[in-house]
């Protein structure tokens, strides 16, 4: 058992390399951001501490798929299966509960520290025939997979549109656009398989050209809602809604540039510090897409003839 | 016609194939043997264009990959798209004329359900059903009868047959003898990096029989199952 958990973080570890992220850095900085989100969540939300729990049950969770399971089943003794998911699920939960316990909620801690144990009981089957129709079936696969995995965020999204109408405030209605947005832009930190771009019978600036017009149509879609209603609400602020929309564009636009010019690497911590300075000074989009883009035609060009 | 000259890969110092030279023609069928680890699928890959190598690959229809349909030994799939959107996007990358698809579903693969869900042998006829959209060429079919049911087996063995006819150039990987037996016109032996045997279907007996021989040989006595 110790062997499969030195395994796992060694894993873990790896997936950091990939971020870009040193382990050593990782640890500090996770758990400073972890503190200072908790701190914040629990002086400025009433039901902190239900949100916490689901939050970390959320988590643990994950941990129940069912193919997954199975492997441990079949690979450990039933009791070491249970001894081993429990500790993994206490490893998972271990910051939340800690958390709990400097809040002097210990009830809470508790029920999560028992949540954890029970939780094992529930595997997730992956057995659902069920499937979600998009818009976006003309040009799959982006915006097919993205509106599927974060139609949640969409709803939500759209929710606080109604909101901001109902309450005249277009700040929740901006908000709601840029999260929109946002969730556009997830869509392109994904690196497909090489197969995916080797199919396509076009040149590498035909295959960005046929992405960018891609981008520009289903954004459009998706943002149409809150678009039609912020411009009749908040018809002498048009200008601003326009202007977020289209600077949209171009951060989803060089979110994709950024992962085909260092494909087949993933997207790691440096092109995120390069978003976040983009979205704090937007102009530096002018430098940075051209840029991307002989990079991106560059990298294309190894699997686009 | 394709002609591959002298085609060489090496991953750092490690060398996995070596001056291989093939000449395949249209209307023939071949196939390619090896055990588990000889190179088969890198070689596919380097025909495909999908890895750099050494050595050239001339094609009378142009670059490979515009007439080419690959089916990998095991596709891959996105988490959350259908089996028609998977066909769309596959015929997109082709410009090709939008296609009734349903209609075209000849393994009766339940297209609206996630393509991920799918059994490894549906995986794989959804793959090939793709591939046979696009109007190819040249197919390299890696192990197309992996994982698949029998009936499919026998359908994949006809559209293989059918695409020969229809001067389609077909270049297979198989572990199981028999298929490669039923539809190829020349079989060629990977070993040692390269192609070491090129045996025609007349001699398609001695080759199996060499293989048993080279493949089991005194394996089985070693274990000394009890």
């Amino acid at each position: 058992m110790k062997k499969y958990f030195t395994l796992q973080f060694k894993m873990f570890h790896r997936q950091l390399s990939e971020w870009g992220i040193e382990p050593i850095l990782a640890y500090p900085l996770g758990l400073s951001i972890f503190i200072l989100i908790s701190l914040q969540l629990f002086n400025k939300t009433q039901y902190a501490d239900v949100i916490y729990i689901g939050i970390a049950l959320s988590q643990i969770i994950k941990s129940n798929e069912e193919v997954r399971n199975n492997f441990l089943k079949l690979t450990y003794s039933l009791v070491d299966y249970l001894k081993l998911r429990i500790i993994e699920n206490w490893i998972i939960a271990s910051p939340f509960i800690i958390f709990l316990i400097y809040q002097e909620n210990y009830l809470f801690a508790f029920i999560l520290l028992i949540s954890c144990v029970f939780s094992i009981l529930f595997v997730l089957k992956s057995r659902f025939n069920f499937y979600l129709p998009t818009p976006f079936y003309k040009y799959p696969f982006e915006f097919t997979i993205g509106f599927r995995t974060n139609f949640i965020l969409y709803i939500f999204a759209y929710f606080l549109t109604i909101m901001s109408i109902v309450v005249s405030n277009f700040n929740l209605g901006i908000f709601s656009l840029i999260a929109t947005i946002i969730g556009c832009t997830t869509y392109f930190t994904y690196s497909e398989n090489k197969f995916y771009i080797w199919i396509h019978s076009l040149n590498p600036k035909e295959f960005l050209y046929a992405k960018s017009k891609m981008i520009v149509l289903y954004t459009t879609i998706l943002c149409s809602p809150i678009l039609i209603s912020l411009s009749i609400q908040f018809y002498n602020k048009i200008d601003i809604i326009l202007g977020i929309q289209c600077l949209g564009y171009l951060f989803i636009y060089m979110t994709m540039l950024a992962k085909y010019s260092i494909y087949p690497e993933k997207l790691n911590i440096r092109f995120g510090i390069v978003i976040a300075l983009t979205i704090w000074l937007p102009p530096i989009l002018i430098l940075i897409i051209p840029y991307l883009y002989i990079e991106s035609t560059k990298k294309l060009k190894e699997l686009l003839q | 016609m394709i002609t591959i000259e002298n085609l060489s890969k090496s991953y750092g110092d490690k060398t996995v194939l070596e001056n291989i030279t093939l000449n395949l023609k249209k209307g023939k069928v071949y196939g390619i043997v090896g055990e588990n680890g000889a190179g088969k699928t890198t070689l596919f890959n380097c025909i495909s264009g999908l890895e750099k190598h050494n050595g050239t690959i001339n094609c009378e229809y142009g670059i490979p990959k515009t007439s080419l349909g690959y089916l990998q030994t095991d596709p891959y799939f996105f988490s959350k798209i259908t089996g028609l959107e998977y066909l769309k996007l596959l015929s997109n990358a082709r410009n090709l004329k939008p296609i009734d698809f349903s209609e075209k579903n000849i393994f009766d693969l339940p297209l609206n359900e996630y393509a991920i869900k799918y059994s490894t042998g549906m995986k794989k006829k959804l793959a090939l059903t793709a591939l046979l959209f696009q109007e190819n060429k040249f197919f390299i079919l890696d192990e197309p009868f992996n994982g698949v049911d029998i009936h499919s087996n026998m359908i994949i063995t006809e559209i293989i047959l059918q695409l020969k006819q229809l001067e389609k150039t077909i270049l297979i990987s198989s572990h199981i003898f028999s298929t490669l037996n039923e539809t190829c016109d020349e079989i060629f032996l990977l070993k040692n990096k390269t192609i070491s045997m090129q045996v025609k279907k007349e001699d398609f007996d001695i080759l199996e029989n060499e293989l048993k021989e080279f493949s089991i040989g005194n394996r089985i006595s070693k274990l000394n199952l009890k």
